[in-house]
């Protein structure tokens, strides 16, 4: 059985025009199959990173400092994972 | 503010806002289900999610492979929002605890999504808004699927923008709430303008493109006078048409409180007013508004409103309706004049359209094609006929040799009744429309062969023009006005005195009470009309004298344009009635 596990990762929104509905749909697809729950903060608001509707609240422009958090099974990976598509712009790799 | 114009076909000015008809508007019929069907609701639901997001999923590929990645972007964001389990979980638990429709429920948790996101200021302002639109009503098309509710769930008084409209669906209109309507395509005298006429819903067609130009909402002057449509128009507009459509409804107002009085004209002789209907419904409206009888009774609708073939009972039951309003007075019934621009959707196999359905197997041609059901009319018409003066009125006739076999097909079916002991009318009077430029140049000869004559003037202009009367491209040419139709119609009122023939005329041009001067200066003592123009008819009637009436039409029969003699009647109109002068 694998171990849960809480993960948290900083990240930067490096997007002209913020985090605007495409890369929030992007963090949606990615998080869609993890087991556990991803929640994405900033400042005192915390969203649920599987739910486009919910990213889109996070009112998150250029320069954002956004935490990730992850619990659940290889929670790590997720997080990981996601830094990357922040790192790259949502590009596709 | 912009203007489209088409052709009025039923007059009035009705000013609201646009319902456009045909394109994506969807009305949510429902709004909560009963307990026991939330969990197949849900599953509904779900469906429509699946469908959607493959729907979507589509999309994508599309935009991708022919736009780019960053267009494809934008579907897989959409369909990311298909997906989100938020949205799925809220619409659900508003199924189940609170029995609301799917949906009701989708249209509620997406609205509060969009009011979310619109309060979060700029940032996302340019593309939530539509996104989520777009997402809904793609989700309500699923949902709803064929059962799109449109004209019948409507609820505030609208003005209908469509492609078109069938006959069923402008019958069906419900007249509390739409003030008016528009459609792209049709005609002066196709059947869906003239059941406007009779349903008094003011309606311009042939305006061309408007239900992509409109998206539904705005505000629209909708001119059936002048055939105008006006798209956001300005104050000044507005007022002017709010003026002029308080006018035009005190003076119907003031001429409906005369309907009692005899229609004669000044100098006392007697013009018969007649109604055109499409339903045995309008009889009694036909009465309320003083006509003195049915001068055109269309029998289609008995096969274009049923989907499947009417019996004789069924015929019969139509006809008594309106002879029980008009006992004593005049009920013509023409016999089917299906075809060309009146098939029935339940029998398109019987009726070979051809290049040029209107030269085709239409009306008459058909009846005496198919004997079996001309005859089951045919014996409903001469039934009922032994209840009142009843009339029996065959169309498009062309020949003599067609009308002496529809009058040996009638005298067929007398001798079926004789045998079989029914009770009928054997004297029933048996006339015939003029609408084939035949029939007036020969006149003389079919006028000694019947009991009157019915001038059916839609077609009869159509085939002395040559004008298709459903193309909008062509509509200019066709003129009741022109000399041409001035001259057939003198040549039908002399056969018809000659031979002591009555001579009525229908169709649209006896609609218009500019006309009506010049008609009864040719002669013409009966006339049959949409039954909401009668009692202006009636006023013109009244404000007539023979000698008047024949100076007018001795000067129209003159002038050598269509244009000319349309100019000239309308001022002569304004002479006599300024008030009902356009």
């Amino acid at each position: 059985m694998t171990l849960e596990t809480t993960s948290h990762r900083e990240v930067t929104v490096n997007l002209e025009s913020g985090l605007h509905m495409v890369p929030c749909s992007r963090i949606a697809e990615h998080v869609r199959d993890f087991a556990g729950t991803v929640c994405i903060m900033v400042e005192d608001r915390s969203v649920d990173a599987k739910s486009i509707f919910d990213l889109l609240t996070l009112r998150a422009p250029l320069g954002t400092v956004l935490t990730i958090e992850a619990v659940g099974p290889n929670s790590d990976d997720l997080v990981q994972g996601l830094a990357a598509l922040f790192e790259r712009n949502f590009e596709p790799e | 503010m912009h203007t489209k114009h088409g052709i009025a076909v039923s007059p009035g000015v009705a000013i609201g806002p646009a319902f456009v008809l045909g394109v994506e508007d969807f009305r949510i019929p429902h709004r909560s289900v009963s307990g026991d069907a939330v969990d197949a609701e849900i599953v509904r639901f779900r469906c429509a999610l699946e469908n959607v997001c493959r729907e979507i999923g589509d999309n994508e590929k599309l935009a991708s492979e022919q736009l780019g990645t960053q267009y494809g972007a934008i579907f897989a964001a959409h369909q990311e929002m298909v997906r989100d389990p938020k949205l799925q979980g809220e619409v659900e638990a508003l199924i189940r605890d609170r029995h609301y429709s799917p949906e009701f429920a989708l249209s509620r948790v997406l609205g509060q999504y969009a009011k979310v996101l619109l309060n979060l200021g700029d940032m996302y302002k340019a593309d939530r808004a539509i996104d989520l639109y777009d997402l809904e009503k793609r989700l309500l098309r699923h949902l709803l699927g064929e059962r799109r509710e449109e004209l019948s769930n409507l609820t505030a008084p609208v003005i209908v923008l469509a492609r078109d409209l069938t006959p069923s669906e402008t019958a069906s209109l419900p007249k509390r709430f739409v003030l008016g309507f528009a459609t792209e395509v049709g005609g002066y005298t196709s059947h869906t303008a003239i059941l406007a006429g009779a349903l008094e819903i003011p309606a311009v067609v042939a305006v061309g493109d408007i239900v992509t130009d409109v998206s539904g909402g705005e505000t629209v002057i909708l001119d059936g006078i002048n055939g105008r449509i006006i798209v956001d128009p300005d104050e000044d507009t507005i007022l002017e048409y709010r003026d002029s459509e308080k006018r035009a409804r005190s003076v119907a107002e003031r001429l409906v409180s005369q309907r009692s009085l005899k229609s004669e004209t000044a100098d006392h002789s007697r013009i018969w007013l007649m109604g055109n209907i499409e339903f045995p419904e309008e009889a009694e409206h036909c009465k309320e508004l003083g006509a003195d009888g049915i001068g055109l009774y269309r029998t289609e609708f008995l096969y274009l409103e049923s989907s499947r073939e009417q019996s004789e009972e069924e015929h019969c039951e139509a006809y008594r309706q309106v002879v029980s309003a008009f006992p004593e007075q005049p009920v013509v019934i023409r016999t089917l004049d299906l075809g060309a621009d009146k098939v029935p959707s339940q029998m398109p196999q019987l009726y070979p359209l051809g290049a040029n359905p209107e030269l085709g197997l239409r009306s008459i041609r058909l009846s005496l094609n198919d004997l079996e059901r001309f005859k089951t009319q045919l014996r409903a018409i001469l039934r009922v006929a032994s209840l009142g003066d009843v009339r029996i009125m065959f169309p498009l006739i062309s020949s003599l040799i067609e009308l002496r076999q529809a009058k040996s097909t009638l005298h067929d079916v007398m001798e079926d009744l004789e045998e079989q002991g029914v009770p009928f009318n054997r004297d029933i009077q048996v006339g015939m429309m003029v609408e084939v430029p035949s029939v007036p140049l020969l006149a003389e000869d079919f006028a000694r062969e019947v009991d009157f004559f019915s001038i059916g003037t839609n077609d009869l202009i159509q085939y002395t023009l040559a004008v298709d009367r459903s193309n909008p491209a062509v509509a200019k040419y066709y003129n009741s006005a022109d000399p041409a139709i001035l001259r057939m119609i003198q040549m039908v009122a002399a056969a018809g005195e000659k031979h002591d023939v009555p001579v009525t005329v229908c169709g649209q041009m006896s609609s218009d009470p500019k006309y009506i001067p010049l008609l009864v200066g040719l002669g013409i003592r009966q006339l049959s009309a949409t039954p909401h123009v009668i009692p202006q008819l009636k006023e013109v009637v009244r404000h007539l004298t023979i000698p008047q009436a024949e100076a007018i039409a001795a000067h129209a029969v003159k002038l050598e344009l269509a244009r000319d003699v349309e100019t000239y009647l309308r001022g002569e109109l304004n002479k006599l009635c300024p008030d009902l002068a356009k």
